[in-house]
């Protein structure tokens, strides 16, 4: 849109109007969210399904290894949890996720139904993990669904000449592999992959296949020159964790992405509180109204009533686990509205304010 | 009927006991709170953006009479919508557990010349704490009625039967420069200066929605601007006269109470609810006039729970008046055409010198004392 007819248009309708009317049309432009629509889905593995997207302009790009936080309506509700690009930017402008279902998970498995059409919304990309240009050698640790983007940085090994992996990647049974066919054809016709699967339920074991978790004599196994690789490890929070004991001291570099949820804490404990707006970062005792633990540290966020009524203290949550004293309800949506005069951390937490 | 006979005054058990109820009820219905209400408010949505554009499309051509009375009304009805079970209700943050940006309390915006920002702080905030409290409510006759004998009576109220006339016409106009106070600048307590620093975002929106109504629209449709301009003005007018009227209903109706400043103090959940419940008055009738009132016909339930989604206040509403009866207090309900008389007769009596009743204490003497 050119800007004289832009501008005028800015002033005669507001934005909640014209995404309205933009999704009565059927189309995923927005005034200024990035929408994205399913335009094809694949099964991947038991229990995992690969969506294609393709978003709207707002969409600003990405490189192997990051992620973005996905937002899709279920029940009602808006629900946002990050997932990993599977591959390298193609051409067509279009992004793969692998998404694999988590019992009793409230957006996984509402993402695994969604059909071509469906339209969902998306933050922009995000994490440190990447394959710079030039000699580097890896090691590239995967358990479950933390397969997706050390998935894309193999890919992206083929770009990269100078570059060279070693990738391990766990899962329970032998089905449950995403891109395993794909996976053994990159290794075959590239030398600079190295691959193994770990499979850890599964009876029969083939060939070259590991039949147990993350361990120091695995690790001697498959990287004995440990201390000249960079390590990557994506997984559940316990694997990651298990990865950068083993590996943290003795690698050239450890970085670790967990992909499960922090848990909440006891009453009383320490916890860190970052607030974006003002960047600041602060102790506060969990389960202590933040509001009044803010205004102890000397910061005067907006507040009224006091008493988790009039929602001036609302900010938004955009990561770590909240309790509402009054009610008692624990609140872990990121994106959920936090009343901080009735509200305390139970973890860790990142506030919009 | 004196308010001293219609309610009991609660000791202070009898209070936390009324306020743990009120509680429990709360949530109850909270939890059940979800799919349903998310459908329902963007139906709504959906609702005000299409009798928006069918409204803006026939009075286009509004040269021809009935396009333009249907035009006009639809579009009255529309920003009703919008301004009462959209953004009202919103900005109490009833839908922030959907997380839907658009739907937003604390960064909603509304279709009328009052800034969002400066509503939630007069309404949100010290409207629903403070209600009807004299002195710190400024909803009581905001700054220009006399609706209770507890005002100080002076000769300028004489003129107010003309003037609640005017302001219901201009009642968005009185909403958008509410927060600026202006007495404190007649009275001194604010510099000039002060002033036009707050009115700078009022003067903003308030030119947005003069451009949008009254020169945009207008001029898409050419040779028909005049009747354009006028459907518009007529729409407004008609969403400022209704929100005032129920607004009115809400909290001014003949058994409506006020308090004193010293309520407020070292307040017991259960006598803020008790306030809350004295304090506000409901109309009774069917669901097209419940939407028509963003559920504010429910004011009693609203300021009771002014987060919960207001399409559940029906559905509290009969355990509310159980709970009233128990605790021997009156559930103040009447059809619109009985509460807006007592409106109307407070606005003629108290034009004139009147002296206060017998006041209706909250908590027993004897409690008090103790
Ligand atoms: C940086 C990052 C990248 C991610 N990339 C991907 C990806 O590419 N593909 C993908 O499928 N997922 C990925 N995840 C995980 C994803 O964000 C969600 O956590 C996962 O889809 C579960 O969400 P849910 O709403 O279904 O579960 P919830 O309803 O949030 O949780 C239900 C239960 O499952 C547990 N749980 C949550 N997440 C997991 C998990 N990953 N594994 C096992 N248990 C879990 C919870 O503790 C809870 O008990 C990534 C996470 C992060 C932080």
């Amino acid at each position: 849109m050119s800007p004289a007819p832009n501008r005028l248009l800015r002033a005669a309708v507001a934005a909640p109007v014209f995404d309205f009317w933009s999704r009565q049309f059927g189309s995923i432009q927005a005034w200024d969210r990035c929408l994205a629509r399913v335009v094809a889905r694949r099964e991947e593995a038991r229990g995992a399904v690969t969506l294609t997207l393709q978003p709207n302009r707002r969409f600003a790009g990405f490189t192997p290894g990051q992620h973005l936080n996905l937002t899709a309506e279920v029940e009602g509700v808006r629900l946002t949890r990050s997932y990993s690009f599977t591959r390298p930017p193609c051409a067509d402008g279009r992004l793969r996720l692998t998404i694999k279902r988590v019992e009793n998970g409230r957006l996984s498995n509402a993402l695994c139904e969604l059909r071509p059409g469906a339209v969902v919304e998306l933050g922009q990309a995000y994490g440190e993990m990447s394959l710079p240009q030039g000699p580097g050698r890896y090691l590239f640790l995967a358990a479950g669904s933390g397969i997706t983007p050390l998935m894309a940085l193999s890919l992206a090994l083929e770009q990269n000449p100078q570059a060279e992996a070693t990738l391990v990647y766990w899962a329970q049974r032998r089905d449950e592999l995403c891109f395993a066919e794909e996976l053994r054809e990159l290794a075959a016709r590239q030398p600079r992959l190295r691959l193994h699967f770990a499979l850890t339920r599964e009876p029969l074991r083939l060939a070259g296949e590991f039949g147990r978790r993350l361990d120091a004599a695995l690790l001697d196994e498959v990287a004995p020159d440990l201390s000249a690789l960079q390590v990557f490890a994506c997984g559940p929070r316990g694997f990651v964790e298990d990865a950068r004991r083993l590996t943290q001291e003795r690698a050239l570099r450890f970085h670790g992405e967990a992909f499960t949820p922090p848990e909440a804490v006891a009453g009383g404990a320490p916890v860190r509180v970052q607030l974006l707006r003002s960047g600041q970062t602060l102790e506060v005792p969990s389960g202590a109204p933040l509001l009044a633990a803010l205004e102890a540290q000397g910061l005067h966020p907006d507040s009224g009533c006091r008493m988790g009524l009039c929602n001036t203290c609302a900010c938004r949550l955009v990561e770590g686990v909240g309790q509402n004293l009054n009610s008692g309800e624990t609140l872990a949506e990121p994106g959920s509205e936090l009343r901080i005069c009735i509200s305390a951390a139970r973890s860790d937490l990142t506030l919009d304010l | 009927m004196s308010q001293a006979t219609l309610n009991r005054p609660l000791s202070h058990a009898e209070m936390d006991a009324f306020g743990a109820e009120l509680d429990a009820l709360r949530t109850r219905t909270m939890a059940q709170v979800g799919a349903e209400d998310a459908r329902y408010i963007r139906r709504i949505v959906a609702a005000v953006r299409y009798t928006e554009a069918a409204g803006r499309a026939l009075l286009f051509f509004g040269a021809f009479p009935p396009a333009w009375v249907l035009g006009t009304l639809l579009l009255g009805l529309s920003k009703i919508l919008e301004n009462m079970e959209l953004g009202h209700n919103v900005m109490h943050g009833q839908y922030d557990w959907m997380r839907d940006p658009h739907l937003n309390g604390k960064t909603y915006e509304w279709d009328i010349v009052g800034t969002s920002d400066n509503w939630r702080h007069t309404h949100n905030y010290k409207h629903h704490t403070y209600t009807n409290v004299r002195g710190m409510d400024d909803d009581i006759g905001y700054g220009l009625l006399r609706l209770f004998p507890e005002q100080r009576w002076r000769p300028f109220y004489l003129f107010q039967p003309l003037i609640a006339v005017i302001f219901a016409l201009l009642f968005q106009w009185g909403v958008a420069i509410q927060r600026l106070e202006l007495g404190k600048v007649f009275s001194g307590r604010k510099t000039k200066a002060e002033l036009r620093e707050e009115f700078r975002p009022v003067g903003r929106k308030m030119g947005r929605q003069l451009l949008k109504d009254y020169v945009l629209f207008p001029l898409l449709a050419g040779p028909f601007f005049l009747p354009v301009l006028l459907g518009n003005l007529v729409a407004n007018g008609m969403r400022n006269l209704w929100t005032y009227a129920v607004i009115f209903c809400g909290h001014f109706t003949a058994d409506a109470e006020t308090f004193p400043k010293s309520v407020v103090q070292n307040e017991s959940r259960g006598h803020w609810y008790l306030r809350q419940l004295r304090g506000s008055s409901n109309l009774s009738g069917g669901k097209l006039l419940h939407i028509m009132t963003g559920n504010l016909s429910h004011q009693i339930e609203h300021h009771l729970y002014p987060d919960m989604p207001a399409r559940r206040y029906a559905q509290v509403a009969p355990e509310v008046r159980a709970i009233c009866q128990r605790y021997g207090q009156n559930y103040n309900t009447g059809s619109i055409w009985s509460q807006f008389g007592q409106v109307i007769w407070r606005i003629l009596r108290h034009a004139l010198p009147s002296r206060p009743g017998k006041p209706a204490p909250l908590v027993e003497p004897m409690a008090e004392a103790a």
